[in-house]
């Protein structure tokens, strides 16, 4: 392994614009459309869920489990619930969980990241931090938050930033670490440059990319962490729907009405695996 | 496998040919070790006649909470495995012996006088005389058990022994329960009752030995060789196995991991009736009454207007078929078919009309309202919860849900710190109906979740229960003058009676419940 | 090496005990007495102070949280408030099933994602590496608990080969504690697999694409050689990183994966004693977890230490 060293020790030159155009590259591909249209659509249709259908998601009838139908196209759940209506409103409250807590979550965690790049105290303190958080892993930080607050909104909210924080920081940290071994970024501190100029002009944006797989990572993790706490009870409150209370509604049924789950299976599956081909194609092309 | 070796080795790398044997190799190993898919669902349909043998594995989706082995609570499978009763009911509540083998009422009720077995034996093998008796009383009488009906167990004033296997308890008055109270008593061995209640140690008569419990997981007992019925039980143990998910409670019975259930939710029992793989038995006492409890120290719902509002604002068949899955019957007062004080007039007082329950609350000058309503977390409560929200919803009352855990409803119900609603369901009316009127938490005339109290209800709850018969025309015009007042007041709204239904294998015969929900597994057995 | 761990083992520790002020406190901002709900509805202020007094939560709080620690150092856990028994009888039940079905999981974990990930890295078929891609996203695309209640439906209610949950001691009956252990282990292990064969197959193209790879090729290495002796361990310590983040999402996973599946492992312990608000059961219960992972942690670091040299501690 040390006879192989990289025998080029050039900085990989990469000014943002570059990495924009990287990026978009990467998206124009067929993997990045179809990750884009998926969420596109999904996101068109939790946003303008209203205009989508007339019928409130929250209005109950005798006609409880029908298949699906010209009235309900994805049938109805056991409580005579409208199932494409449900299934609208719960991707507008998935999405609009997942992205005002990941981007917390990110932003933290990377903040706390650059902290820890800025000395050797505070890298220890950010470690601690992070590896506190760590203790307390998803859903047993949902126990602990829901059994101080109650369910709701909220908590999945706080817990879902809370769960991203380490994951980003760590990845941004190890990725810096790395970068800032590497020769080039060594050259360029023994080329007179400053400590934080190196940071911030070489190695974060070197170091960054495995925060877009991260990105991608995150969102599913929120809708996990959304669906695994409305299981577990301690999601959003009911009557609200989110696609993870509806996938476990359905779940009772699964054996006698499983068209019941297709539909919140469906948008949630197609949810995850559009953030998770749009990431892919991001990572394909900044590596290009 | 032997398909695989027998085509031509030309057609497959060597390398490929020793993956698919090995593969075969593990499918081999699979089906020649026990499959424990399979351990219980391969036999036939048996013979009828009692086999000794076997553990009997019950599903159930609450786990047993030990603190409230004395008072009725969500999971009573223990009791009467470990414990006995001194009677009990057969189902035209007639007493039968158990632990008493006769018993002679006073001439004006004011006491009874019990002959009791002379064979039976402790698990601790010391044997059972009039002493513990006196000391199960004792024991309901005192608060922290918690015991619904202490104020039965409190009437007795004095005991009076007569050698070791006669005793007569002395009353303060009458009461027309005292048969549930023996039905509801188990007889403790008194040196282990504090680690009866802390869930270490079980020691009682009954019929199975307590041998290990894991939280939250599984309560497993032996047979009591030393049980006092001859030959009794068949079976050598009973595993409780808690399966908190009902989806996989259903699948456990389908493959045969456990024998038996009660826990079987409505609609699910539908999907295993047509299937002879299965037994499906429906008790009328029903599994208790759904209901609406309001809190009268609360703003709006104070005024009887808004509560009998609410009473027409719920639609109880859409509530039967929706969260009940048809198990269950729609009832606007608590009484199930099997109560004396059952008639078709009470059940229907109430029925759908919104436009009754709008003019209501106009009438009591209450605009859109918003009030908080408790509810237990589990789905099927759940599913309870938001049908009733809408339907108050429909006349212009707005609830704010709150998901609570069971333990918390339970604390909150006896602690009268319930929210201004709440939806729970309550037992104790498929006894004597004295016994709902001075025990259950939500009835209790004394002191009872809503903070409803009214002279004319204590006045007729107490006439009632210090009858020593409630089967009389005097009785029974009684009854119905309490039903009036709880159908008037409607401090508690009674929605409808949820189905108790048993579903077992067809392998598990002779399994029992008694009127308080108690397994009775005395005579249970499964077939070879 | 040695003196890595002397400089990593402090702050390990450093952790533990942050944490344990963190599990104290959070505890106590838990609404709601436990020694009023333990003292039962009808009970005078006399009994509540008394148990109060019994249970020492009338002492200051650090008086409290060194009472907790004490004890915990002396093994005496004292007994749950609301489930009943002793909280070291409680743990010792579920510890070993917690373990078995975290440890299974963990080796499927490594058994799916190695080869996984060297596949779809190496694989110059596309179609094999298009459907690789498709699993790992498959995988993660469907949440836990579906492909648990999927994998129920599918193994045990339509072709009845394996139990639909339960469990069974491994050492008393191993042929039928594997079949209870499989699909919860499954369940649990497929989204971490997942995580891990894409972060592996990421860091091994990533490798391969390094100039180094290209000069051996041209040297002629075998490309196999290339794979396993010189882009794997390149590829390694990150790939461990996340592996010891995977082991926290598997010891989270294991309290949904335990409800589904019946699994009498401490996840169901630690959920009873929140739903029952049985505060010392969590609180201990929640030091065990971070201790773990304290461990995993200085464990992963180690690991990855020992495995790139380019990180140096001085």
């Amino acid at each position: 392994m040390t006879a192989l060293t990289t025998p080029s020790a050039e900085a990989p030159r990469r000014t943002a614009r570059a990495h924009r155009n990287r990026y978009l590259a990467g998206l124009l591909t067929g993997r990045g459309l179809t990750g884009l249209t998926l969420v596109g659509l999904l996101a068109l249709a939790g946003l303008f869920a209203p205009l989508l259908t007339d019928l409130d998601p929250d209005a109950q009838s005798a006609l409880a489990l029908a298949g699906p139908s010209a009235d309900h196209p994805f049938g109805t759940d056991d409580l005579g619930r409208d199932l494409f209506s449900r299934v609208l409103h719960g991707i507008g409250t998935d999405l609009a969980i997942t992205f005002s807590a990941v981007p917390v979550g990110a932003l933290l965690g990377c903040s706390f990241a650059l902290l820890a790049a800025s000395s050797r105290w505070a890298d220890v303190t950010v470690q601690r931090a992070f590896d506190l958080l760590l203790a307390f892993p998803g859903i047993i930080l949902a126990l602990a938050v829901t059994a101080v607050l109650g369910p709701g909104r909220w908590p999945v909210l706080i817990v879902i930033a809370l769960a991203e924080i380490p994951g980003f920081g760590r990845q941004l940290r190890a990725g810096i670490l790395v970068q800032r071994e590497r020769e080039y970024a060594l050259a360029a501190r023994v080329g007179g440059a400053s400590r934080l100029r190196v940071l911030l002009r070489h190695v974060v944006p070197n170091a960054a990319d495995p925060l877009i797989v991260q990105t991608a990572v995150a969102l599913s993790i929120g809708v996990f962490i959304e669906g695994a706490m409305s299981f577990l009870g301690l999601g959003v409150r009911p009557p609200e729907p989110t696609l993870g209370s509806i996938l476990s509604q359905s779940v009772a049924y699964l054996s006698t009405h499983p068209t019941f789950a297709a539909a919140p299976l469906a948008a949630t599956t197609a949810l995850v695996l559009g953030f998770t081909l749009i990431a892919e194609a991001l990572n394909r092309g900044i590596r290009r | 496998m032997t398909a695989f070796t027998s085509t031509s080795p030309s057609g497959l790398s060597r390398r490929a040919l020793l993956r698919g044997s090995l593969a075969g190799a593990g499918l081999l190993t699979l089906a020649a070790c026990r499959s424990a898919a399979d351990t219980a669902s391969s036999a036939a349909s048996g013979s009828a006649t009692p086999r000794r043998g076997g553990v009997l594995t019950v599903g159930t989706g609450i786990d047993f909470t030990p603190s409230l082995l004395f008072a009725q609570s969500a999971n009573t499978l223990v009791q009467r495995l470990v414990f006995n009763t001194l009677t009990r009911y057969d189902d035209q509540l007639r007493p039968q012996p158990e632990l008493a083998t006769s018993w002679q009422l006073g001439a004006d009720g004011t006491s009874v006088t019990l002959e009791l077995r002379e064979d039976v034996l402790f698990h601790s093998g010391r044997r059972f005389t009039a002493d513990d008796v006196v000391f199960a009383v004792k024991n309901l009488q005192n608060p922290a058990r918690s015991a619904q009906l202490r104020s039965t167990a409190a009437a007795v004033t004095e005991f009076r022994k007569n050698g070791d296997f006669e005793l007569t308890l002395v009353l303060a008055h009458p009461v027309s329960n005292l048969f549930d109270l023996f039905e509801f008593m188990i007889i403790p061995d008194s040196a282990s009752v504090e680690d009866a209640v802390a869930g270490t140690r079980l020691i009682g008569t009954g019929p199975f030995t307590f041998t290990q419990r894991k939280p939250g997981s599984s309560i497993t007992f032996a047979r009591n060789d030393r049980y006092w019925n001859p030959g009794r039980p068949y079976l050598d143990g009973v595993e409780i196995r808690i399966v908190p998910q009902a989806e996989s409670l259903l699948s456990s019975l389908r493959t045969g991991q456990t024998h038996l259930s009660y826990a079987i939710r409505g609609k699910d029992v539908a999907t295993l009736k047509g299937d002879p793989q299965f037994r499906v038995k429906q008790y009328d006492t029903g599994s208790g009454a759904y209901y609406i409890g309001a809190d009268l120290t609360a703003e709006h719902v104070s005024d009887k207007r808004v509560r009998q509002a609410i009473a027409w604002a719920v639609d109880r068949d859409r509530l039967v078929q929706q969260a009940l899955g048809g198990y269950g019957t729609v009832s606007a007062a608590p009484w199930p078919r099997s109560s004396p004080a059952y008639s078709e007039a009470n059940a229907t007082r109430y029925s759908h009309n919104p436009d009754k329950a709008r003019e209501l609350l106009k009438e009591a000058g209450v605009g859109t309202i918003t009030l908080p309503f408790a509810h237990s977390n589990d789905p099927g409560n759940t599913a309870i919860a938001q049908i009733l929200q809408y339907d108050l919803r429909q006349v212009g009352i707005e609830t704010v849900l709150q998901p609570t855990d069971s333990p918390t409803m339970q604390k909150q119900l006896i602690a009268q710190s319930m929210p201004a609603l709440w939806t729970l369901s309550h037992g104790f009316a498929q006894l004597q109906p004295a016994t709902l009127t001075v025990s259950a938490y939500p009835f209790n005339e004394a002191r009872n979740s809503s903070h409803f109290s009214s002279p004319a209800y204590t006045e007729l709850v107490q006439q009632a229960w210090h009858r020593p018969d409630s089967d009389s025309p005097e009785a029974k015009a009684l009854h119905q003058r309490i039903t009036d007042v709880l159908l008037d007041e409607e401090f508690v709204i009674d929605l409808a009676i949820g189905g108790l239904v048993e579903v077992a294998g067809r392998q598990a015969r002779g399994t029992d419940l008694n009127k308080f929900g108690y397994l009775n597994l005395d005579d249970a057995y499964l077939t070879a | 090496m040695r003196s890595f761990l002397l400089k990593r083992l402090p702050s390990g520790l450093l952790v533990l005990v942050l944490a344990s002020f963190l599990v104290f406190l959070i505890l106590r901002l838990i609404p709601g007495d436990p020694a009023t709900s333990l003292a039962g509805p009808d009970a005078g202020p006399e009994a509540v102070a008394a148990i109060r007094g019994r249970l020492g939560l009338d002492q200051p709080l650090l008086t409290q949280y060194v009472g907790w620690i004490g004890d915990l150092l002396t093994g005496n856990l004292g007994p749950s408030y609301a489930i009943g028994g002793r909280i070291s009888d409680l743990i010792g039940n579920g510890i070993g099933a917690t373990a078995q079905l975290t440890l299974g999981a963990l080796l499927l974990v490594i058994l799916i994602a190695l080869p996984l990930g060297v596949l779809g890295a190496t694989t110059r078929r596309r179609p094999v590496a298009a459907a690789v891609r498709a699993f790992t996203t498959a995988v993660l695309a469907v949440p836990p608990f579906v492909t648990g209640v999927l994998l129920v439906l599918l193994f045990a209610v339509t072709l009845r080969l394996l139990p639909a949950g339960g469990h069974e001691s491994l050492l008393d009956q191993p042929d039928l504690a594997v079949q209870y252990l499989l699909m919860p282990a499954l369940c649990l292990a497929l989204p971490s697999a997942a995580v891990l064969a894409r972060y592996l197959k990421d860091g091994l193209e990533r490798a391969l694409a390094e100039d180094y790879v290209r000069t051996a090729t041209a040297l002629g290495v075998s490309r196999r050689r290339i794979v396993w002796q010189h882009a794997l361990p390149n590829a390694l310590p990150s790939t461990i990183t996340v592996l010891g983040l995977q082991i926290g999402h598997l010891i989270a996973g294991a309290v949904l994966v335990e409800r589904i599946f019946a699994w009498p492992g401490l996840g169901q312990l630690i959920e009873q004693g929140v739903i029952r608000r049985d505060y010392p059961v969590v609180q201990d219960l929640l030091l065990l977890i971070v201790a773990v992972h304290v461990a995993v942690q200085l464990l992963t670091d180690l690991v990855y230490a020992w495995l790139d040299p380019r990180i140096r501690w001085e």
